[in-house]
């Protein structure tokens, strides 16, 4: 099976990186790869993870988003995840996920903007 | 009245992990649960077929719809003829995995639904049975 497109933007000096709305465990890891090679192509200071179509946000997705937040960060970027679901944030609540360091924001124009305010400024999960 | 539905699917590929999703979520939805009831159900469902695919590395999962006295349900059972599981109570720890995952399935299968029961025997397979009933 073909793993489902992963589309990811240069804006600036961000990337904006859109996640399928229900990807395949090789479909996530190759996003992982994927992400981190633009970064480093692109000179990326941060990232924006738009995850506003995302129906199942199980653990291994879970686990897969930190370990890209914590991989981006000794990169020296930021991550924000924007546009989760209300139902989606619930269930991942009641099974226990986290996403790490993740900044969050409610939509992708509200995560550009964290990203372009001070790391001081922006509150962390 | 709901005719009672079922059916079932093979776990044989990690792709299958995005199949049973799906039909589960078609099977959820029909019944009438909500959204965030809906997307509860298939992450479940997720963690389960999940699990039998790393653990097991093939199984089955069987749907149905459930009819008793005023309630509605779907029952979801995950069979696999894997190594099976030494401990379950240890299993059910949230944090405890013997294998790569996080060690949430289980447990997070359990909150995210209104029952699971597991019969396990080491050296022969796993049965993990969860149920979901809707809000009148």
């Amino acid at each position: 099976m073909p793993t489902e497109n992963i589309s990811v933007i240069k804006l600036r000096d961000l990337l904006l990186v859109t996640v399928p709305p229900d990807p395949d465990d090789e479909t996530i890891s190759a996003l992982q790869e994927q992400v981190l090679q633009a970064m480093v192509r692109h000179e990326a200071k941060g990232l924006v993870l738009d995850i506003s179509t995302v129906q199942t946000l199980d653990s291994f997705f879970a686990r897969t988003v930190a370990e890209t937040v914590q991989m981006v960060a000794l990169m020296g970027g930021r991550t924000v995840l924007a546009g989760m679901r209300a139902n989606v944030a619930v269930t991942a609540t009641q099974l226990g996920l986290t996403v790490g360091n993740a900044l969050t924001a409610l939509d992708v124009d509200r995560a550009f903007e964290l990203l372009n305010t001070k790391p001081s400024k922006a509150p962390r999960l | 009245m709901n005719e009672p539905r079922q059916g079932e699917f093979r776990i044989t590929s990690e792709n299958d992990i995005v199949m049973a999703r799906k039909v589960v979520r078609d099977a959820a939805t029909a019944l009438g649960f909500g959204l965030t009831d809906v997307t509860r159900i298939v992450t479940a469902a997720s963690e389960l077929t999940r699990n039998i695919y790393h653990y097991a590395q093939s199984g089955i999962m069987r749907w149905r719809t459930l009819n008793q006295a005023a309630k509605t349900g779907l029952e979801l059972t995950f069979e696999d003829h894997g190594p099976g599981i030494p401990d379950i109570g240890k299993a059910m720890e949230m944090g405890f995995s013997t294998g790569k995952g996080l060690g949430m399935g289980l447990p997070g299968a359990k909150r995210l639904m209104d029952e699971l029961t597991i019969q396990s025997t080491v050296g022969q397979g796993t049965t993990v049975v969860v149920r979901k009933w809707l809000k009148s």
